[in-house]
């Protein structure tokens, strides 16, 4: 074979060339259009990249469902060393995340900007605003930080999210459960005594809300017309609700062994058993079909798993020391972000399957740039909105 | 390949915020730089992710580039030394982690029908650092002098990794004729 002839053969295009290319022009220009709009806040700690394959990762193993999940892989040691910062997020898409000094929007390039002064937010259905609480005000901005209005209550108020429709939005005050409409006007009651856990939007255009009571009872109402679509007998506290993208489940996270999914009439379709003595720290739908990413945590290994059901089948993706906190899909549904406070990192793993990890690290003091001295590890708001 | 007149307005263009300009300076670059990618770690995903994350360091850095300096060498550089960290991350697991690997099987690439498969496959029996020197001698065309700029390495490493890789190269492609 001759130089000339090789020359020939590695310059013909490779696979898939032509569409990542078009993929990946539509996330270089966005980055370039977001980098002319978006005024860096943080240059000190900028380019330094974290990307970190890690070595030992344990990763995917297959068990039935109902069965305990497996406990033969090898937990995480010998990580490969990390670079202290966030420099891009590894899909589209732009973060909130909740520090101490109040949320923060990361964008894709990894810059971020501080909204203010506020103790939570999450994200309007297209991202193109905010809904954030403090004190005794919920409040509605842009994700520059320009407030559009603020609903005042004489309790503090807690756990806002806006419906999918973008014309509701709910929040918790004390033990009530509020309803105010997208402009910041109609502000009403919808619930009493539901506890500290919060509503779920069910997907669609009708304003269908779920949320639990005092006596751990699921209910599904209709926002508009205050009609009760379905309601569950009192069970275990509960701790999240979660429907997937379709709408047609919803995961009922509880702080037993057992974590029920309901149909769309209310009634339990599945379970998903934890082994004894676990418990499920945090659980998410796939933005697509029915896939649920679940955080299983053994208190007394003081061990941790990353655990992806889909279909009745459960997948393992990640153990590790420690409990692993949130964990939240990527817009595109092809990364998971799991937050790990006791390592002060956070996770990308691509899925399915873990093909790639990006390892971030020195997460608390990203979100605690004038090192007030709160570093309590931040917790995450949402992924919005490729 | 853009003249350098070409590629010095693009950059300029970029620099005073023109997407066009960021768009033809993409579109120069990007086959060259994902090809180099993938032929180092011979996986169609992990090539647009590494490919991605150095346009990505061009876009944050474009204030700062000096004009009178060449694109392609700066982009190449990430996406090579970024391919051979992934490759090699790819083989130290395989090695420590083999039985947890396995029920998660790598997704097959999507077959190679335009890049020869006979290359692709003689490449891939080389290791990650003898694959990138090939690839940047003969896919984008360095010198060895300029590949050992690029990769921190003596020159002298650059070619002995040239000729036993080109060697093995010969000897796989060798066996493959009927």
């Amino acid at each position: 074979m001759t130089e000339a002839e090789l020359r020939r053969r590695l310059t013909q295009p490779a696979p898939s060339e032509e569409e990542a290319g078009h993929r990946t022009w539509e996330v270089v220009r966005a980055a370039f259009v977001e980098r002319e709009r978006v005024p860096r806040i943080e240059r000190r700690s900028r380019p330094v990249i974290a990307v970190a394959l890690a070595a030992a990762l344990a990763v995917a193993a297959i068990t039935p469902p109902g069965r305990a999940f497996v406990q033969r892989l090898r937990d995480v040691v010998g990580r490969s060393p990390t670079e202290p910062a966030l420099v891009r997020l590894p899909a589209p898409g732009r973060l909130l995340v909740d520090s101490a000094q109040g949320p923060w929007v990361v964008q894709r390039d990894g810059s971020k900007r501080l909204l203010g002064s506020y103790d939570a937010a999450s994200w309007s259905p297209q991202g193109k605003f905010v809904v954030a609480t403090r004190g005794h005000s919920v409040v509605a901005l842009e994700p520059g930080g320009k407030v559009h209005w603020t609903v005042t209550r004489p309790q503090p108020v807690a756990q806002a999210r806006w419906a999918p429709s973008g014309f509701r939005i709910a929040y918790r005050e004390g033990s009530s459960l509020r309803v105010v409409i997208g402009d910041g006007t109609a502000d009403r009651l919808l619930a009493r005594s539901v506890v500290a856990v919060a509503p779920a939007w069910r997907p669609g255009p009708v304003n269908t809300l779920a949320y639990v009571d005092t006596n751990g009872g699921v209910h599904v109402v209709n926002v508009d017309t205050r009609g009760e679509l379905w309601a569950t007998t009192p069970g275990p506290p509960l701790r999240e609700l979660a429907w997937s993208a379709d709408g047609d489940r919803l995961l009922a996270v509880s702080r037993g062994r057992e974590q029920r999914i309901y149909d769309g009439q209310g009634l339990p379709v599945s379970t998903i058993e934890l082994a004894a003595g676990h418990v499920a720290s945090r659980a998410a739908f796939a933005p697509a079909g029915r896939t649920i990413a679940l955080t299983d945590f053994d208190p007394a290994a003081s061990r941790s798993t990353i655990v992806v059901v889909d279909r009745g089948r459960e997948q393992t993706l990640f153990k590790a020391a420690g409990q692993l906190q949130d964990v939240e899909w990527s817009p595109n549904g092809r990364w998971l972000l799991a937050t790990w406070p006791s390592a002060d990192q956070w996770l990308f793993l691509r899925t399915p399957g873990v093909g790639r990890i990006v390892t971030v690290s020195n997460v608390a003091g990203e979100f605690d740039p004038g090192e007030t001295g709160s570093r309590s590890f931040p917790r995450l708001g949402g992924w919005c909105c490729s | 390949m853009p003249g350098s007149g070409d590629e010095r307005a693009w950059v300029r263009g970029a620099q005073a915020g023109s997407a066009s300009d960021l768009e033809a300076l993409f579109r120069s670059h990007w086959p060259r730089a994902y090809r180099a990618a993938y032929l180092v770690v011979h996986d169609a995903a992990a090539a647009e992710d590494i490919a991605q994350e150095a346009f990505l360091s061009a876009v944050r850095a474009i204030h700062t580039f000096d004009r009178r300096r060449p694109f392609g060498p700066w982009l190449h550089r990430i996406v090579v030394n970024r391919a051979i960290d992934w490759a090699r991350a790819r083989s130290l697991r395989r090695e420590i982690g083999e039985d947890a690997l396995e029920g998660a099987p790598a997704r097959p690439d999507p077959p190679g029908q335009m890049l020869s498969e006979g290359i692709a496959a003689a490449l891939a029996g080389l290791s990650p650092e003898h694959r990138a020197v090939v690839v940047l001698r003969y896919l984008l065309e360095y010198t060895p002098g300029e590949i050992a700029s690029l990769l921190d390495l003596p020159r002298g490493t650059v070619n002995s990794r040239l000729r036993r890789a080109l060697d093995s190269l010969e000897g796989r492609l060798e066996k493959e004729r009927p």
